[in-house]
């Protein structure tokens, strides 16, 4: 059947051998992007119960353009059903990940609530607190000579930042942080992973508590404005409110990590690059694109077809699972010409690193804005550096997440500017309770 | 000559409004892009065409 098999196929399937949470496909992901889509765009893995691979550029635009037949939603009632979400396999049967794994119109009524919290026009807000608390965490570390890239900045900013527009106490970030990234980087064959699963149920039932708390404190932020929506007159759906915090948190948390911590590794191995981007701000939004496409932080995700069709030429059967990749249409040579090299200048850069079609990462804007104010302004203290190789981890497995899990870095000692991590956190819950305040009196009042 | 976002189609990437901030600007309400300018002169059709080569979805049409 493998060998005989045409592509696109009429019977019969071209079988690889791949799996995206294999070290293999961890240490080779371009090579592995080229060997499938070669073979076809649309390949079949043996794994994890068996899955469509695709890897191409227009098949994967094709199918996420259809939540008709390729379905995202996760069944939580019935952990044998058909409907198991977005990863493959599905390690978490009992948890979601919020209107991610949901599919229109429900999807969307989720959506609209978050949408002015996360638009473009939203992000001017937040640019002061990153730009102070990625300094924060400099000056603590600056005259040492020594940091860990992950541990002491980018673990810590975006996560903080995560709180702050959610409408949780900022000191809380450190409650969410090891689950949401051991979440990600724990390989499914992984010994810890009864332990980990154990974590994300732990780390539902505390946001439980945290939404029953914001109910009778309401403070504002995504919080309160999924409490506050209504769709038809009803109020959404208690589970998919947790559910949908939870996906702010594990997109909020590890996804920003996972880039900022690859590119400032990548701008370490390439010095020359290094310069001519500090050189020229202005080059630093094509290069931010250019680091999503090459780094693609979300590797892709997972879909359940729910009726027989066929889609850009390809034959799909009611309940195939399918993993329609971000990170290898990334380096499809028909849209990107050397499709293995960062040009830092590429020019068109269609990229699917934000996913495509109704599911498109909803916090593409503030991740974008963050990537770019974390490492512009920590390459302005720290132009000069060096990683240690010795304590640097990459994630086990990249097939959800492509990250860093510790990144040391060495550097010239330089001096403080200003004040450290505790105290910046003092004066930010501060100043967004005084906000909080006056938000709530002139409701009062109105 | 005419340049129009099609709003089904259209998911917010921004990538246009990067690439032609002349021509595209985008929503407060959920950052997805429209059309700003009502004259469709050669250098508007030139560059909405450079910026819909860049959008993830292919959601700019454009007219000429």
């Amino acid at each position: 059947m493998t060998d005989t098999a045409t592509c696109p196929y009429e019977d019969g399937r071209i079988v690889v051998d791949f799996d995206q949470h294999s070290p293999d496909y961890q240490a080779n992901m371009a090579e592995r992007s080229h060997e499938l889509r070669g073979k076809c765009p649309v390949t079949w893995s043996e794994y994890h119960g068996g899955y469509w691979v695709v890897t191409a550029l227009d098949e994967v635009s094709a199918m996420y353009k259809r939540p008709d037949l390729f379905s995202a939603v996760k069944d939580t009632v019935d952990p044998e059903g058909m409907f198991r979400g977005i990863q493959i396999p599905d390690t978490q049967p009992q948890v979601t990940a919020g209107f991610l794994e949901m599919d229109p119109p429900v999807q969307l009524d989720f959506r609209r609530v978050l949408n002015p919290y996360l638009s473009p026009a939203a992000m001017e807000k937040w640019e002061p607190l990153i730009r102070d608390f990625t300094h924060a965490c400099i000056d603590d570390v600056i005259e040492s000579g020594r940091f860990d890239f992950v541990d002491d900045l980018v673990n810590i900013v975006p996560a903080i930042l995560t709180m702050a527009m959610l409408g949780l106490p900022l000191s809380s970030w450190e409650v969410y942080c090891e689950p949401t990234h051991a979440m990600v980087y724990t390989p499914p064959d992984s010994p810890d992973l009864p332990r980990v699963q154990q974590m994300g149920l732990n780390m539902v039932m505390d946001l439980m508590g945290a939404v029953a708390a914001a109910r009778d404190n309401p403070r504002p932020g995504i919080i309160k404005a999924l409490l506050d929506a209504e769709v038809n007159g009803e109020p959404l759906d208690d589970a998919g409110i947790i559910g949908t915090v939870f996906l702010v948190i594990g997109g909020g948390f590890d996804t920003t990590t996972a880039f900022t911590s690859s590119v400032w590794r990548w701008l370490a191995e390439h010095p020359d690059q290094k310069a001519r981007l500090l050189a020229d701000h202005a080059l630093l939004d094509s290069a931010t694109e250019e680091f999503l496409r090459y780094f693609s932080p979300s590797q892709g995700d997972a879909r359940t077809v729910t009726q027989d069709c066929e889609v850009a030429g390809y034959k799909f059967s009611k309940g195939d699972r399918v993993l329609l990749s971000f990170a290898m249409p990334n380096r499809d040579p028909k849209y990107f010409p050397e499709p293995d090299t960062v040009q830092l200048d590429r020019f068109p850069n269609r990229h699917a690193a934000f996913g495509l079609g109704n599911h498109r990462c909803i916090g593409s804007n503030i991740a974008r804005m963050q990537f770019k104010t974390i490492m512009w302004e920590a390459l302005q203290r720290i132009p000069d550096y060096a990683i240690d190789y010795d304590g640097t981890e990459r994630y086990a497995t990249i097939g959800v997440i492509n990250g860093n899990k510790h990144m040391p870095t060495v550097f010239e000692p330089g001096a403080r500017r200003g004040p450290g991590l505790a105290e910046t956190m003092i004066l930010w819950q501060a100043r967004l309770d005084d906000e909080a305040e006056t938000e709530a009196a002139a409701a009062a009042g109105s | 000559m005419r340049v129009h976002v099609d709003e089904d189609i259209c998911q917010g990437h921004t990538l246009c409004a990067m690439a032609a901030p002349d021509v595209f600007g985008l929503r407060d309400e959920d950052g997805h892009s429209y059309v700003i300018v009502t004259e469709f002169t050669t250098e508007v059709i030139e560059s909405a065409k450079r910026a819909a080569l860049t959008c993830p979805e292919q959601a700019i049409v454009v007219e000429d």
